[in-house]
């Protein structure tokens, strides 16, 4: 994902501001890191460039 | 299947040109790409079940729009990340801010499906659309005013077979104007990209 696509997501839960955490980038886009909301702390994995942004009971 | 296995069926599937998780381009995606193209959508704009990124990549290259595609499968998205969309998880528009959008795109999977009938697998997931055939249509309905931008547009594909007016009944009754962008008739059924409007 690209840094940008901060400006239109949100929380799938309770559609608070997420807080990004890179753990590794390759240009502008985040390969490996975590999407946290600010308000519930809930932790959206990004694997691969994708973010996963399914509520926890909706990941496989 | 372990995650080990599907990886390694995808990689069979995918060196024998077959791609047995993820919905590939047809008649369906040709029409809703045509419409985008031709309204033309701009600005920021996110196509729900995007597939195997098709649509997206053509917005992408025919107009000057930013375009991200989401899916709840994670086959398609790796699919359309691979054709150079950004793409993300999820499950319809629930990550997305309000008023964050200029344009949504969706071709949803439609087919009324018999419960009992239902195949439980991705594929199963990109084509049936519940009982009614309305089962991701209507909650999709209820929420996409929410995350469009003022002057924003969606651009929804609808077969005859979904039941036309009931979707254009509860498009209207979430305060949409619907105007009918593109049609084309097929064998078993026409289709119809709506844009809605507010």
């Amino acid at each position: 994902m690209k840094e940008s696509l901060m400006d239109i997501i949100c929380c799938p839960m309770d559609k608070h501001d997420l807080d990004l955490e890179i753990d590794a980038q390759d240009d502008d886009e985040v390969l490996e890191g975590t999407l946290v909301c600010t308000e519930c702390g809930e932790r959206y994995p990004i694997e691969d460039g994708i973010p996963n942004l399914l509520p926890p009971d909706m990941r496989d | 299947m372990t995650d080990e296995e599907q990886s390694s069926a995808d990689g069979l599937a995918d060196r024998r040109g077959m791609n047995v998780h993820v919905y590939q381009p047809a008649e369906d995606s040709g029409l809703l790409a045509q419409a985008a193209v031709e309204y033309p959508v701009s600005g920021t704009v996110l196509e729900v079940g995007t597939g195997s990124g098709w649509v997206s990549q053509q917005v992408q290259e025919k107009t000057d729009a930013r375009v991200v595609g989401t899916d709840i499968n994670p086959h398609a998205c790796r699919q359309a990340r691979e054709r150079g969309v950004e793409a993300a998880r999820a499950n319809l528009l629930t990550p997305f801010r309000d008023g964050s959008l200029d344009a949504v795109l969706f071709n949803p999977p439609y087919l009324p499906t018999d419960p009992d009938n239902e195949w439980d697998d991705w594929m199963e997931h990109a084509l049936s659309g519940g009982k009614s055939g309305r089962e991701l249509i209507d909650p999709f309905l209820d929420d996409v005013g929410r995350v469009l931008a003022p002057d924003g547009v969606v651009l929804l594909l609808v077969s005859s077979l979904t039941g036309f007016d009931a979707v254009v009944k509860r498009a209207e009754s979430q305060g949409f104007t619907v105007e009918t962008a593109v049609q084309e008739s097929y064998p078993f059924e026409t289709l119809t990209v709506l844009a809605l409007s507010e």
